[in-house]
């Protein structure tokens, strides 16, 4: 199948670069770090914002002040008031889905140019009130006079004060119960994978994400920013990277999510971090009638459900209907950007994709998809090393692979995510 | 047109003169309009306020008559006070007092009616309008952006005298009057209603509506005027003996520095302080006294004429032609860049900053933001303003598309080569061809860099002086090759940045660094003489100068100033050689205030590493002591600016009288109170400046020989 008009072509991305969360980037929120991508993007491919149907934006934790962040980002940005923004959410896809959004858009007719991307800032995750604290200022507020009142406060007790962790809670999956990192631990003992190959596999992302820093890769996609409120500092590069990362302190390291059995680690696991990511699309026909050169061509795309309880394995079940959707078979696959949500999850992904019994019993295929070469995967490390911003990592993904398909001289590659609560998104990218 | 229409024939209809049309409905309400629908400016001319006079005095004779709103012309226009041609040709004190009763006795019309009278303000309701308003018995105000409400009378070296400062005092109390009167501050909608100086703010639509609703609230209660009484601090420091607490404060404010060149604050200081210790009338009378005082005063000449340069200057923002300009690229991320950045994201340009280092542009933004705080914290400003004009601010290394910017200013090294090659990238990089390319250059020639550009005519020097965000001047440099369009065009930007613009030509310095060189020259010269700094500065000082100039050069910095000496010495030879002082400071590393200090410390009085490196070159050059007498130091430092502002008229550099006038107050500061290089020139006598340059010439260095010019002028 060769490209159609109406595929979506990216003709630029940039992104923030990723800090860790109550970091460099604290006190900006959502909205600051997309409005400053989306600017970037405006000014760096000098496209008339007025010329842009939707702006789409993935967000996991808007702040309550800017519940659809995307317009207010846009408006932020220079994006005239007459151009519509909505906020989607997918959880960890947020920002694929935006991308998905807008092709979707595209093919039903609904528009040719949307500005797409994520933005979290897992620093400004809240801290809710507990439900006993909600309950005391609501009875509190429906006295009447001072009786009531005074019996209103004499229900306070002091252990209503314990908030609600959004940023925990979010990571926690409510059908389940379990917490994101359980899952890993899951999908680890489906496969039997061990403590060791999980720490290696972060290493690998440490030491990959140092060389790409050092060789200056990631220069065409960050596009440096002055963090709110002071603007004091001027942040160019991803801060998680540990240049310096050793076998040996990540095996010091001990589980966190099963302490007693449990081989996931903060150090195999992805960081919590600040940032946002922002790309301008539009169909291939658009891009050729407006002489645009696009950096790649989305071929294909698929979302899939699957086990909430074994959610890291996502990228498997999403990645046969996005090769069908390409007209492509997973051989013809150059590159592979499979998002860290954690090493084990990764290398879960890996073995469900070599697995013939796996791949017939869980996809309903023939047989098993086909190996990833290790050295085609996460080329410039991942979110073990560069963190994983819920919203931002989708579009990080994207932009990530076209560069690289383009750096490599290559033709196709995939994106995927796993999502928390059960699901998978993929994205099969050609080089334009 | 047809002002009057009554619906009640029985009562005699008003005689209104076209100038102030006044209607009456069938409740008797009447509306008395400030000026016609068609006049977008409103002021009292004589006529006006015979006019005014006439209609209230007939309203005084209308039996049916309920009440009285005063409005104002057309939307967004109160009244913008007395006509300053008025002022200006007020030549006598007695004059000036008959002026003040007159005006004062119209407005007290409004309170001798039996009827309550309440004012509607829209746009402007300043001088002579605000006074009017505070003789009604009520004012409402509406949110226009237009709306401004204040006494700023002793900007023009004057005091109110239409009982504005009595009335405003009783209204809300001494110091919150002394506050707005004495700085001639004008306040918005919200903060004049905070002080207590209007009763109600409302939306601009519901503005009539609602002055009527308060008046027949009025009516109803059978009240003139509703109680009116001072709480709090103002009531204690206006009707108590602590008032003198206020009154000592504000006379010590007004005793120092540049101040005590003005004498109407003081005077104004006395007045409010008077509604509190005399009766009314006494109160009045002074004022039109001080009134008639000040106005024929020539500080107030002096400032109303500044004021006819100022507003002869904004008109330059309207000249056919002109581009009004949305989005810049500006180049260099130095100390001028960032504040000419900041100032257009201000101003609501949406600029990108570019330059290499990134510490550089991470300190733009967080100027940028200290600034906003500020405003943020006296609520000037609110949350989300402030973060519009950051966002509007983008820092980068990379200058992204230049497909849509429609102004390219460089701010770089004062070095040719790189500016040319900086506008000649711009325009390969698709700077689309009727963008503006601007330089803000102090010293190199523009059409020097139009030259390598593709359409040169668009090139203009844009002469920010430093810092951006204070100085008032803007210098607009036509180059050979520059268009009107473009000069228009960028005296349009300079209004809208809120700035003064003058158009100069393409000579070494312009106006301002070329007049302010033999300034600074002779300050050096005098310093190397063994001349005390701070004598120098004290006699500057006491000219009226806001800044001596020893102190300036530490500001300026004696690498800059070295790098214009030099500019300046190869362009003027035979009168702006340079002294050994310049380079020997840059030498010793004594820049001035960037490098720690100069010729004094960075904070305070006290002398800096460079009074060392003047006391070794005097040893070394064996050079002997001189004491100047402070008449000398003031004519070797005043009188060459003089000439060289003549010559510079003589040479076309600038077009007019004007324009020296404007730029050296505006520029270097020349003392306002003294009209301008020429006003003081003037008053000087052209005659004894000549005499005395030739003196100095004769005695010491053919550098004073006053040019050709100003010698014929002389003569005249």
């Amino acid at each position: 199948m060769t490209q159609q008009d109406t595929d979506l072509a990216i003709i630029a991305g940039f992104r923030t670069p990723f800090c860790k969360a109550s970091g460099a980037m604290q006190g900006a929120a959502a909205a600051d770090l997309a409005a400053h991508v989306f600017r970037e993007v405006l000014d760096r491919t000098g496209f008339d914002p007025a010329q842009i149907d939707e702006v789409l934006l993935g967000c996991a934790g808007p702040d309550a002040r800017e519940a659809n962040v995307a317009r207010v980002a846009a408006l932020r940005a220079g994006v005239p008031a007459s151009v519509p923004a909505l906020t989607v959410m997918r959880n960890c896809a947020s920002g694929m889905e935006a991308v998905l959004q807008a092709q979707t858009r595209m093919r039903a007719g609904e528009g040719e140019v949307f500005l797409v991307g994520g933005a979290e800032s897992m620093s400004n995750f809240p801290l809710l009130m507990g439900p006993r604290l909600v309950k005391f200022f609501t009875n509190l507020g429906k006295s009447k006079n001072a009786i009531q009142r005074m019996r209103a406060m004499l229900q306070f007790r002091p252990s209503a004060l314990k908030p609600r962790i959004a940023v925990m809670e979010g990571l926690t999956d409510p059908i389940t119960g379990l917490m994101m990192g359980n899952t890993a631990e899951n999908v680890a003992r489906l496969f039997g994978i061990n403590r060791d190959s999980m720490d290696a596999f972060a290493l690998q992302s440490h030491q990959r994400a140092a060389a790409a820093q050092q060789k200056n890769r990631f220069a065409s996609e960050i596009v440096p920013f002055t963090p709110p409120p002071r603007f004091q500092a001027m942040l160019c590069t991803d801060d998680g990277v540990r240049q310096q990362q050793t076998m040996q302190a990540l095996t010091q390291l001990r589980p966190v999510f099963d302490r007693n059995n449990g081989d996931v680690t903060v150090g195999n696991s992805c960081q919590i971090t600040d940032g946002a990511a922002a790309m301008l699309v539009t169909t291939v026909r658009r891009a050729k009638s407006l002489g645009l050169k696009p950096l790649a061509v989305l071929r294909g795309a698929a979302s899939k459900g699957l086990d909430p309880a074994y959610m890291g394995l996502g990228p498997v079940h999403a990645t046969p209907r996005a090769l069908q959707t390409a007209g492509i078979e997973f051989k013809d696959l150059d590159l592979f950007e499979i998002n860290e949500a954690f090493a084990a999850q990764v290398l879960g992904c890996m073995r469900a994709f070599s697995s013939d019994s796996y791949c017939r019993d869980q996809l309903g295929l023939s047989s098993a998809l086909g190996e990833i070469d290790p050295s085609k995967l996460n080329v410039n490390g991942g979110a073990i090393a560069l963190g994983h911003p819920i919203a931002a990592s989708g579009a990080r993904l994207l932009i990530t692979l076209a560069q690289e398909l383009r750096q490599q001289n290559k033709r196709y590659g995939l994106a995927a995510l796993c999502i928390g609560g059960g699901q998978g998104q993929a994205m099969i990218l050609e080089a334009a | 047109m047809n002002a009057t229409t009554t619906h009640e024939p029985k009562n005699p209809v008003p005689t209104t003169a076209p100038l102030v049309p006044c209607t009456i409905d069938a409740n008797g309400i009447a509306t008395v309009r400030l000026g016609r629908a068609d006049e977008s400016v409103v002021t009292f001319t004589r006529e006006r306020l015979l006019a005014l006079g006439e209609v209230l005095s007939s309203l005084r004779q209308n039996r049916a008559l309920r009440g009285v709103i005063i409005a104002g012309s057309a939307p967004g226009m109160f009244c913008a006070g007395a006509d300053i041609n008025l002022i200006h040709s007020i030549a006598s004190v007695e004059e000036g007092t008959a002026a003040a009763n007159t005006g004062r006795e119209v407005f007290q019309l409004c309170q001798q009616l039996p009827v309550p009278v309440v004012a509607a303000i829209e746009g402007p309701c300043v001088g002579g309008g605000c006074e009017l308003a505070l003789f009604c018995d009520l004012r409402v105000a509406s949110d226009h952006p237009a709306t401004q409400i204040g006494l700023p009378e002793t900007k023009l070296g004057i005091v109110p005298g239409f009982g504005g400062t009595q009335n405003m005092a009783r209204l809300i109390g001494l110091p919150n009057a002394l506050d707005m009167i004495l700085a001639g501050k004008l306040l918005k909608p919200v903060p004049a209603k905070k002080k207590g100086l209007v009763d109600r703010v409302v939306p601009s639509d519901k503005l009539l509506s609602t002055a009527l609703a308060e008046l027949q609230k009025l009516i109803q209660q059978g009240k003139k005027a509703p109680k009116r009484k001072l709480r709090g601090a103002a009531f204690w420091f206006s009707k108590t003996p602590l008032r003198a607490i206020a009154a000592r404060a504000a006379r010590k404010a007004l005793s120092d520095g540049p101040a005590k060149f003005y004498p109407a604050p003081r005077l104004a200081l006395e007045l409010c302080l008077q509604a509190f210790t005399q009766p009314v009338a006494q109160g009045f009378a002074a004022e039109a006294r001080a009134l008639g005082e000040m106005i024929a005063s020539p500080v107030s000449k002096a400032l109303t004429h500044l004021f006819f340069l100022t507003e002869r200057s904004k008109r330059l923002g309207k000249q056919p032609g002109a581009a009004d300009l949305s989005r810049g690229l500006i180049v260099g991320g130095g100390v001028m860049g960032a504040g000419i950045a900041s100032l257009l994201a201000q101003k609501g340009l949406r600029v990108r900053l570019c330059d290499l280092n990134g510490e550089a542009l991470a300190k733009a933004k967080a100027r940028l933001q200290d600034d906003l705080t500020k405003r943020l914290k006296r609520r000037h400003m609110e949350r989300h303003e402030a973060q519009a004009v950051q966002d509007r601010l983008a820092v980068s290394s990379d200058w992204g598309s230049l497909v849509g910017v429609d102004l390219f200013l460089e701010a770089v090294v004062e070095d040719l080569a790189v500016k040319r090659k900086l506008m000649s990238e711009a325009v390969a990089r698709g700077l689309p061809a009727d963008a503006i390319i601007a330089t803000n250059t102090s010293s190199l020639p523009v059409f020097a860099m139009a030259e390598t550009v593709p359409n040169p005519e668009r090139v203009v020097g844009i002469h920010f002086f430093n810092p951006p965000e204070k100085m008032p001047l803007i210098e607009v440099i036509r180059g050979k090759h520059t268009s009107d369009a473009a000069v228009a065009t960028a005296c349009r930007l300079a209004v809208r940045l809120g700035k003064f613009p003058i158009v100069v030509q393409d000579t070494p310095g312009f106006l301002v660094n070329r007049c302010l060189a033999p300034y600074l020259n002779e300050a050096s010269r005098l310093l190397l003489e063994g001349n005390e700094p701070e004598f120098i500065d004290r006699v500057m000082l006491d000219f009226g100068m806001p800044m001596g100039p020893c102190r300036l050069l530490d500001e300026v910095g004696f690498d800059v100033a070295t790098k214009v000496s030099e500019v300046m010495s190869k362009a003027f030879a035979s009168r702006m050689q340079p002294t050994p002082l310049f380079a020997a400071m840059v030498e010793k590393k004594a820049l001035g205030k960037k490098s720690g200090g100069g010729i004094y410390a960075v904070r305070g009085n006290r002398p800096g590493p460079g009074v060392q490196v003047i006391e070794r070159l005097r040893k070394e050059r064996g050079m002997p002591t001189r004491q100047a007498s402070r008449s000398e130091v003031l004519q070797r430092l005043i009188y060459p600016m003089i000439d060289e502002a003549y010559r510079c008229l003589d040479e076309k550099i600038v077009a007019a009288e004007q324009d020296l006038d404007l730029g050296l107050v505006m520029g270097i500061g020349f003392p306002p109170f003294l009209g301008g290089v020429t006003g003081f020139a003037q008053r000087e006598g052209l005659k004894t400046i000549v005499l005395a340059l030739d003196e100095l010439a004769r005695k010491t260095d053919p550098r004073f020989q006053p040019s050709d010019g100003l010698r014929r002028r002389s003569l005249a």
